[in-house]
C-alpha cells in the first residue's frame, strides 16, 4: 500500500521499534544481563516481576498503537480480520481437541501470512490471533500480554526469511518456492523452540527452587544459562521439540499452497481508490452527495 | 431508560484486576482460601442474578464456545496434584522427609518433603484462583463489551477484532460446507493431507469474502486512519520510551531507585498522554451506551481498597504474613486481620448483584 513518509516520520518509525524490541529483549532477557552488570547486589526482587510485566505492556500497548497508524486501513481490516478469524478456529480445534505437546496449528498462517504481508501485518496477525483466541475459548488472563506480543515477534520476524531464499535461489539450482517453503519451516521449527523458552522466561526467574535449575541474584552469565538450560530440558524441551516439528511439517505441508493463495490476493488487494472529481452540485443537494472518502 | 446489563464491564475489570493483585501477591493459605471462596460466591450470585432477571449473558455464551471453557474444578483436580508432585520431585528442602529418592537419579533424587509438597500445592492454589476468576469474567462479560473497554487509541484493532469475531462463526459454517462437498465427490478426511484440500479452499474463500467487505467498507465511506498518528504523538512515544529505559537502568544498574523510578513515571505519563491525544482523534459513536451507575462506583472502590492495602505498606499492616513459606518447617501460618478483611473487598460484585434490583424501571 503506497504512502509517502518523510525521512523524519520513517526515523520515528524505525526508533519506535529498536526501542520497543529493545526494552522488550531487555525485559525478557533481564536474568541473563543483569548479574553481569550489577555485580549481585539486588534489593528490588520485590518489585521486579510486576515492574517487568509493566514494561512489557507498555512496549506492547506502543508497538501497536506504532503498527495500527501504518498497517491499518479498510483493506487491512478486512483482510487481518478474516485471517485472524480463521487462524483462530484453528486454535480453537486445537482447545477442543489438543494436539500432541506443544503441537499448535496457529504459527503456520502467522509466519506465512508475516513473509508475504510483510512485518506490520505479521505482527498483527500474530497478536491478534492469540487475542481472538482467547476470547472465544475463554482463555483471557494475565499471560496474554506475554503471548500476543511474542506471536506478534513471530509474525514480525518472518520477513527476514527473504533475503536468506534469495540468497539460497542465487546460490542454489532450487525452484524459489521449495527454497522459500524449506526455510521458512526450519525459521517455524525455530520459533517453536524459541517461543516456549520465551514464554517461560518471564516467570523462571521469580521461581524459587531447587538450586540447579533456578535462577538466583548474582549469579553468572555462564551459571544462569547453565541452569536455565537444564530447566527448560526438564520441564519444556520435549514439550517445544513436538511444537517446533509440528510447526515445521504444516509449513512444509501448506506451504507451497497457501503462499500462493496469499500472493494472488496480496495483489488484488493493492488497488487504490481514487474521488472521482464530481462537477459541483446544486446547492439544495449538498448534503447527498459527499465524494467518497478513499484510503488511498 | 434502565441498563439492563447487571454490572458494567468496566467494573467486572477492576475486579478481576482486584483478584489477580491479591492472589499473586500471596503465598499465605488464609489469604488464597478467603479469596477462592469468595470468587464461588461471586460467581454464584453473578448466575443466580442472571436468572433471577432472566437476562442470558450472550455473546461470551454463545452455544458453540462454552463448551470449551474448563469448570474450575476440573482445573483445580488436576493442576494441584500436578503441581504439589512437580514441586516436590525437584525441591528437596524441608525438614519433614516422607521418603528418599535414590541419589542416583539425576535432579529429581533426594528427599521428598511434606513441606514441598505443600508449597507445590500452593502454588496449584494460586493458579486456580488466576484460572477460576478469569473463567467468570470471560462468562459474564460480552463480548461486544469487552471490545468497547478497548482504549479509543486502539479503535482500528477493536475494529478487527469485531470482524474476526464475526467471521468465526461465518468460517466454521464455510469450513463444514467445504467438508460436504469434498465427501459428495468422494473425499474423506482422513490423514494430514486431506486437511490440506480442506483448508486451502478455506483460506482463498475466507480472502475472497474479506474483499468484498473491504470494497464495501471502502463504498461507504470507511477510512479507519488513513492518516498516521501525528508526528508530534511518535515523539512523545519515543521519548516516553527512552525515559522508560533510561529509568529502569538507573535503578537496576546504578541502583538509583528514587530518581529511576520519577524517571520512568515521566516517561509512562508521556506515553499515556500520547495514547490520549491519538485516542481523541476518533470518534465513536455507541448504540445504547453501557452504564455506570453507583454500583459499579462501590466495586470498583472496593477493589481499589484491596489493591491499595495488598501492595501499599500501610502502618498496622503485618505484612509478614503476605510471604508465607511452609520452609523449613511446616506451622500453622499467621494471619493479619486486616489484610484478611481486606479480601472481603471482592465480594462487593456479590453484595451488589444480590442486594439492588438491576432492571428496576
Amino acid at each position: 500500500m503506497p504512502r509517502t513518509h518523510s525521512t523524519l516520520q520513517s526515523w520515528l518509525s524505525g526508533s519506535i521499534f529498536a526501542l520497543t524490541t529493545l526494552i522488550g529483549l531487555a525485559a525478557f532477557l533481564y536474568p541473563f544481563w543483569m548479574p553481569a552488570v550489577a555485580g549481585g547486589e539486588l534489593a528490588h526482587s520485590s518489585d521486579s516481576a510486576l515492574m517487568l510485566t509493566l514494561l512489557v505492556i507498555a512496549c506492547f500497548a506502543v508497538l501497536l498503537v506504532e503498527v495500527q497508524a501504518h498497517a491499518i486501513s479498510a483493506k487491512t481490516i478486512a483482510l487481518l480480520g478474516v485471517l485472524v478469524a480463521l487462524n483462530s478456529i484453528l486454535r480453537f480445534a486445537e482447545v477442543a481437541i489438543p494436539g500432541p505437546g506443544g503441537f499448535s496449528p496457529i504459527f503456520p498462517l502467522i509466519i506465512l501470512g508475516g513473509y508475504v504481508f510483510g512485518a506490520r501485518i505479521g505482527f498483527l496477525l500474530g497478536a491478534l490471533t492469540l487475542l481472538v483466541s482467547a476470547l472465544i475459548t475463554g482463555g483471557v488472563g494475565p499471560w496474554l500480554p506475554y503471548q500476543m506480543l511474542t506471536a506478534g515477534w513471530v509474525g514480525m520476524s518472518a520477513p527476514l526469511a527473504r533475503p536468506f531464499v534469495n540468497m539460497v535461489v542465487r546460490a542454489l539450482p532450487v525452484r524459489r518456492e521449495g527454497a522459500e517453503v524449506v526455510l521458512l519451516a526450519i525459521g517455524g521449527a525455530v520459533w517453536g523452540l524459541v517461543y516456549g523458552a520465551v514464554i517461560n522466561i518471564w516467570f523462571w526467574p521469580f521461581v524459587r527452587g531447587n538450586a540447579q535449575m533456578y535462577w538466583e541474584p548474582g549469579i553468572s552469565l555462564a551459571e544462569t544459562l547453565q541452569r536455565y538450560a537444564v530447566f527448560y530440558a526438564v520441564t519444556s524441551l520435549g514439550w517445544d521439540l513436538l511444537g517446533a516439528a509440528g510447526n515445521g511439517i504444516l509449513i512444509v505441508l501448506l506451504g507451497v499452497g497457501v503462499l500462493r493463495i496469499l500472493r494472488r490476493f496480496h495483489q488484488r488487494f493493492d488497488f487504490t481508490y481514487s474521488p472521482v472529481p464530481v462537477p459541483a452540485p446544486p446547492r439544495s443537494r449538498q448534503s447527498a452527495s459527499q465524494p467518497l472518502e478513499g484510503s488511498a | 431508560m434502565s441498563d439492563t446489563r447487571l454490572l458494567h464491564a468496566g467494573a467486572w475489570a477492576a475486579w478481576v484486576g482486584a483478584v489477580l493483585v491479591v492472589v499473586t501477591t500471596t503465598r499465605n493459605p488464609w489469604y488464597l482460601g478467603f479469596t477462592l471462596l469468595w470468587i464461588g460466591v461471586v460467581g454464584w450470585a453473578a448466575s443466580y442474578a442472571a436468572r433471577a432477571t432472566n437476562e442470558s449473558t450472550d455473546g461470551s455464551t454463545d452455544d458453540t464456545f462454552s463448551a470449551s471453557i474448563l469448570s474450575p474444578w476440573r482445573f483445580a483436580l488436576v493442576v494441584v496434584p500436578l503441581a504439589a508432585l512437580f514441586n516436590a520431585l525437584f525441591v528437596h528442602v524441608g525438614s519433614t522427609r516422607l521418603f528418599v529418592l535414590p541419589a542416583s537419579i539425576p535432579i529429581i533424587g533426594g528427599p521428598v518433603t511434606l513441606e514441598a509438597i505443600v508449597y507445590g500445592a500452593l502454588n496449584g492454589v494460586v493458579l486456580t484462583a488466576l484460572f477460576a476468576a478469569f473463567a467468570l469474567f470471560n462468562r459474564v462479560t460480552p463480548l461486544r463489551d469487552l471490545i468497547r473497554l478497548a482504549p479509543s487509541a486502539y479503535h482500528p484493532i477493536a475494529v478487527t477484532v469485531a470482524i474476526a469475531l464475526t467471521y468465526v462463526p461465518v468460517t466454521l459454517r464455510q469450513a463444514r460446507q467445504i467438508s460436504e462437498a469434498q465427501a459428495l465427490r468422494g473425499n474423506r478426511i482422513k490423514g494430514l493431507r486431506d486437511w490440506v484440500s480442506l483448508f486451502l479452499p478455506l483460506l482463498s474463500s475466507g480472502l475472497e469474502r474479506a474483499l468484498l467487505l473491504a470494497e464495501a467498507m471502502v463504498a461507504r465511506g470507511f477510512a479507519s486512519a488513513a492518516q498516521p498518528a501525528g508526528m508530534m504523538a511518535q515523539m512523545t512515544l519515543v521519548l516516553g520510551l527512552v525515559l522508560l529505559l533510561a529509568g529502569w537502568m538507573l535503578r537496576l544498574v546504578w541502583s538509583q531507585p528514587l530518581l529511576g523510578g520519577a524517571i520512568m513515571l515521566g516517561g509512562a505519563v508521556l506515553l499515556v498522554g500520547a495514547l490520549w491525544v491519538t485516542g481523541r482523534a476518533t470518534v465513536r459513536t455507541v448504540y445504547r451506551p453501557a452504564q455506570w451507575r453507583s454500583r459499579e462506583w462501590i466495586v470498583v472502590a472496593a477493589a481499589l481498597a484491596a489493591i491499595a492495602i495488598f501492595l501499599v505498606p500501610v502502618p498496622g499492616v503485618d505484612r509478614a504474613t503476605l510471604y508465607f513459606t511452609p520452609y523449613p518447617t511446616l506451622g500453622i501460618p499467621d494471619l493479619s486481620l486486616l489484610l484478611g478483611v481486606a479480601t472481603w473487598a471482592l465480594l462487593a460484585p456479590a453484595l451488589v448483584l444480590l442486594t439492588t434490583p438491576p432492571a428496576d424501571t
